[in-house]
């Protein structure tokens, strides 16, 4: 049965197409690099690293900048890898946005190590800037041309996306499953993995345009400052495209879960009217609920922080409660063989799960007025990025590595997996509890020094986030050893 | 001569509607204001190029195309043209000097316009896609611009026209990607789609 499917589906790769491979290769070492820098973060928070505090916010901005990158990186290659089994995709753009994003990191890594840039991930108007001295214009418009370069590789990317879909399905409304959602469900939907991807070629080709708009805007006003930005539009632009991109890493990544997992119980995972319902909510919500990274900006119109809350709230449902039931109704009593790969899905599906819950709290107006500047914050996306998106991506990888196919006995995992998966489940989840715990006791994000009564929640943080690197590690080494397997023939 | 290389009925209506816009009463009318100037004038004068390409021989098209590889050519002439006459101290010159008025004229159907027609078609689904996006984010820039510009960036209009210019450029954006969205969500066939894709 699960042979039969996966034939069935599996036309467009015999074999694991190297830049796929190259991307995941390249997302791993960084998010080990990435890693290491937010350990050092947490230690320095907590009072085990003397770090400067310039270095700590050079530290903070290649941290979040790199893991926005590479979290955008792997899940792009999990889209691609499945969409393309049903759509003909380039794999020269495939190439183009993995150069283009190597040249924005060598540029982002330029303007924070030699300029000493250090005005966050978010480079929010007016701090780039206005840095009081501690960089230039030039390491400032480095970085902003490096985001620049990266997003032009993946505009590229999404705009090839789109001309395969509307090759095969005509138009995007199609693809999205109109005509089955509107109409006669006629069996014939297109998988999920394609409305999946038509979702967020969507809301990334909208948020990429939007974000390249304010990230020029931000270099003209870099070199001729008589040119301002308005700063609450600034902060709506950067927040629409920031919000927007780390998003659809998410929304890639789980395609992993829709076409894995039913590789794995033999239950195809259908384009019913519910999943496709969802997944075209989560279009229009996805980009509409984002007034809630602005729920402090006083100027902000009412309603749109009204807005902002109400949809938070609903937009965590769609997409997340039919993943979830789906993936728990597709697992249970299957007689599923159990594996790093399906174990790291599963487990995303919960860290996607439970994240929401600490973000929907946040995005309530009276209690982000309290907690938006605390390490609620990053409990909450560590929460959904870490335990979520994270083993998405590395499940995806585990399940390359067994020759992406569930029943090969060649590839199968050894014990060290099997306590890289707890260390990483059980440090995963105490990481994030030091961030919410912390952010409850009031403990305020970004900043280089604590107080004393917030050292307990940063320094079990890191010893927690010496635990994850350490499995990460165990993840990123096993699939680099085992590039060969994952190279073979897949179907 | 120029009438000459294009055939058809519609020949002699282009030539006609390309003298009008140049006639005194309605060119003074269009440079008025930077709105129209900016938003109907140069437009409808790349637009004329567009039109004219339609009409031209097929041999002139086929012996052009040569010349065109991918369409990357003819569009980065036209993209150089149009960066040319964004630039506020072109129209100025335009509004000021007869010899450069002429050179718009001339330049916008024959250096944006056809080109354009010539290349659109022939550039990849992806390059075309890369266009209308860099299309909208400038627009948006370039409203921004126009609008936040501390100091009357062109000598001929006020500092109430540029701001008004760079709202209709948001305008714009926002028209240009409702109707890019409308095109692509509703679309074609598949089949006619996967043409236009190639």
């Amino acid at each position: 049965m699960t042979d039969t499917y996966v034939t069935t589906n599996m036309t467009a790769h015999d074999r694991t197409p190297i830049p796929v491979l190259a991307c995941l290769a390249t997302a791993g070492a960084v998010v080990l690099l990435m890693m290491v820098f937010g350990l050092l973060l947490r230690l320095a928070q907590g009072g085990m690293l003397d770090l400067a505090p310039d270095t700590f916010y050079e530290l903070l901005t290649l941290h979040g900048a790199g893991m926005v990158g590479i979290a955008a990186l792997g899940s792009v290659a999990v889209m691609w890898y499945f969409l393309g089994q049903y759509v003909r995709l380039s794999g020269a753009v495939f190439v183009a946005n993995l150069v283009l994003f190597l040249v924005g990191v060598v540029m982002i890594l330029a303007s924070v190590l030699f300029g000493g840039f250090a005005g966050a991930w978010t480079f929010l108007y007016p701090l780039p800037a206005q840095p009081m001295g501690v960089w230039s214009a030039h390491a400032a418009a480095l970085f902003v041309g490096g985001l620049l370069v990266i997003g032009t590789g993946f505009l590229l990317l999404y705009l090839d996306v789109a001309r395969a879909i509307l090759g095969r399905y005509g138009s995007l409304g199609r693809a999205l499953g109109w005509p089955q959602l509107f109409g006669h469900d006629d069996g014939r939907a297109p998988p999920v993995a394609v409305v999946a991807s038509t979702m967020v070629l969507i809301i990334n080709t909208i948020g990429i345009t939007t974000g390249a708009a304010i990230l020029v805007m931000t270099l003209v006003n870099l070199y001729v400052p008589a040119f301002g930005i308005d700063p609450l539009l600034a902060k709506n632009m950067t927040y629409f495209f920031g919000h927007v991109f780390i998003n659809a890493t998410i929304y890639m990544a789980v395609i992993a879960v829709y076409e894995i997992l039913p590789r794995y119980t033999g239950r195809p995972w259908k384009s019913s009217k519910v999943v496709l319902a969802a997944w075209n909510a989560s279009v229009i919500m996805v980009m509409t609920n984002y007034p809630h990274h602005l729920l402090m900006d006083f100027a902000m119109p009412e309603w749109a922080l009204v807005a902002g809350q109400v949809i938070s709230y609903a937009s965590g449902l769609p997409v997340l409660v039919v993943t979830v039931i789906g993936a728990l109704t597709n697992v249970h009593r299957s007689g599923m063989r159990w594996d790093l790969a399906s174990g790291l899905l599963l487990l995303s599906v919960f860290g996607w799960g439970a994240g929401v819950i600490p973000a929907i709290i946040d995005a309530t107006v009276v209690i982000n007025q309290v907690m938006h500047n605390t390490l609620w914050v990053p409990g909450h996306f560590h929460t959904y990025l870490l335990l979520g998106m994270l083993p998405m991506v590395l499940g995806f990888m585990y399940f390359l590595a067994r020759g992406g196919r569930p029943t090969d006995a060649a590839g199968a995992e050894r014990g060290i997996d099997r306590i890289g998966f707890w260390v990483f489940a059980v440090a995963g989840l105490g990481f994030v509890l030091a961030f919410l715990a912390g952010g409850r006791a009031g403990a305020p994000r970004r900043y280089a020094e604590h107080l004393a009564q917030w050292l307990p929640y940063d320094r079990a943080g890191a010893l927690f986030a010496a635990l994850v690197l350490a499995a990460t590690l165990v993840f990123v080494a096993r699939f680099l050893l085992r590039l060969g397997s994952a190279r073979g023939r897949v179907a | 001569m120029v009438v000459n290389l294009l055939p058809g009925p519609g020949r002699w209506q282009l030539l006609a509607v390309y003298l009008l816009l140049a006639t005194p009463p309605l060119r003074d009318w269009l440079e008025a204001g930077m709105v129209m100037h900016m938003l109907v004038q140069l437009p409808l004068l790349a637009g004329l190029g567009v039109l004219a390409v339609r009409r031209l021989p097929a041999r002139l098209r086929n012996r052009l195309d040569r010349c065109n590889a991918a369409g990357v050519p003819l569009t980065l002439l036209a993209l150089f043209a149009i960066a040319f006459w964004m630039l506020p101290r072109s129209l100025d010159a335009a509004l000021n000097q007869p010899a450069m008025e002429l050179a718009k004229f001339v330049s916008l159907p024959l250096l944006v316009g056809a080109p354009l027609a010539l290349s659109w078609r022939r550039l990849p689904a992806v390059g075309r896609g890369f266009l209308w996006s860099n299309l909208l984010s400038m627009l948006v820039v370039l409203g921004w611009l126009y609008s936040a510009a501390p100091v009357r960036v062109c000598t001929n209009y006020l500092v109430d026209q540029q701001q008004l210019l760079g709202r209709g450029l948001l305008l714009l954006a926002l028209g240009l990607a409702l109707w890019l969205a409308g095109q692509v969500l509703f679309g074609d066939s598949p089949r006619r789609a996967a043409q236009a894709t190639g």
